[in-house]
């Protein structure tokens, strides 16, 4: 198990496992907040930060934990770190608080928090699981922005907020579910492409 | 059922340490979150009425409102409203004076589908306010309708009905109570 160096727990998530792109795992947030750049990077964070806190945790009390009690007790962590950043949020950055909305809460809900925390830091110590959170973390935030990036450029005619260029009219569709589910498709669809030609 | 026991515990124990943590943070960040949400009402009120130095908040039949004052004389009014938008409710902020003209609309928060919806806040590059928002200025609260006066937003047709009908009836009604 202990195969890989701790530089490949970090760089693993970013592209070979990236969660959204190799794993497609968390799609559902995917979808709802990558109408704005903003959002995306702002839900990214946010998620990263649950994933590292939530994953130094679990992987600390990984041998305390019994096995047929580990699921209850790994939601039970995964929601006190996600209160704490909505309640953080909510005091010290309100816009992106109010930007945000539902979906911070909904992190409680995002399989890669549990994923990660079933899959390897309840088996791993915690140097590896924050190595490991940290990457799936940033891997989620760069497919966050990049999906983000296409949908608010061509949705709503906007980069993080600045207008591209006046004259072009907004397909609405692209900020809409549809236009997320197109856009993700046509990025893991390519990615998978060109990852058999390497092959 | 020694085992039974076991598991309970170890569930017991990282509860009590989550609620426990939670209480705290709870706790720390409460008055920071209402200052927030008061510094956001306050600026909001200045934005609406430039011209008044003072509010003060008052309930009249569960409607709330701040009068807003200019020295020691009524200007005018700023209503509290919510709206039953697209995907929740739309809370705002109305001023109007005391005819009953709106003076300005301040959205609070919403939580309106990105892109149609929550253009009812949009503003345009060079402008310094909400376009949407900007319709209603100048009209007589009592009047204002989609179609007639006012022009809905394009593909979101609720979120602008739900915040023209909630502004004309709340401002309506306190307006109609304050006169008896």
């Amino acid at each position: 198990m202990e195969k890989t160096g701790l530089f490949g727990e970090f760089v693993k998530g970013l592209w070979k496992e990236n969660p959204t792109f190799r794993i497609v795992l968390g799609l559902c947030p995917t979808l709802a907040v990558s109408t704005s750049v903003n959002n995306g990077i702002g839900m990214g964070v946010a998620a990263t930060f649950v994933l590292v806190g939530a994953n130094i945790f679990i992987s600390l009390v990984r041998n305390v934990i019994p096995e047929k009690v580990r699921i209850p007790c790994f939601v039970v962590v995964i929601a006190t770190f996600v209160t704490i950043v909505e309640l953080a949020m909510k005091a010290y950055a309100p816009l992106l608080s109010r930007s945000l909305g539902i979906y911070v809460p909904l992190i409680v809900v995002n399989c890669i928090v549990l994923g990660r925390a079933e899959a390897f830091s309840s088996k791993h110590p915690p140097i590896r699981s924050i190595l490991d959170s940290l990457g799936m973390g940033l891997g989620f935030t760069w497919a966050l922005v990049v999906i983000s990036f296409i949908r608010e450029s061509l949705g709503n005619g906007t980069v993080l907020g600045f207008y591209i260029n006046r004259s072009f009219e907004p397909a609405l569709f692209m900020i809409l579910a549809p236009g997320a589910l197109l856009t993700i498709g046509i990025l893991i669809g390519a990615i998978n492409y060109f990852m058999s030609k390497r092959r | 059922m020694n085992q039974l026991l076991k598991f309970g515990l170890v569930l017991g124990v990282i509860c009590l340490a989550a609620t426990l943590v939670l209480a705290v943070t709870y706790e720390v960040t409460k008055p920071k979150i209402e200052e927030q949400l008061k510094a956001e009402e306050q600026s909001a009120l200045k934005s609406i009425m430039p011209s008044a130095d003072s509010f003060v908040e008052k309930t009249l039949d569960g409607i709330e409102y701040f009068e807003a004052l200019k020295g020691r004389t009524v200007a005018g009014y700023c209503v509290r409203v919510t709206g039953n938008g697209y995907n929740g409710p739309i809370r705002m902020i109305a001023g109007v004076d005391l005819d009953g003209t709106i003076e300005g609309v301040s959205v609070l928060e919403n939580s309106e589908t990105p892109g149609l919806g929550a253009k009812i806040n949009e503003i345009r590059p060079g402008e310094s306010e909400p376009w949407f928002l900007k319709q209603f200025k100048g009209k007589s609260a009592g009047t204002i309708a989609i179609k007639s006066n006012i022009d809905a937003i394009t593909g979101a047709t609720i979120s602008s009905k739900a915040v023209t009908d909630a502004i004309r009836k709340t401002v309506d009604d306190l307006l109609g109570k304050l006169k008896k």
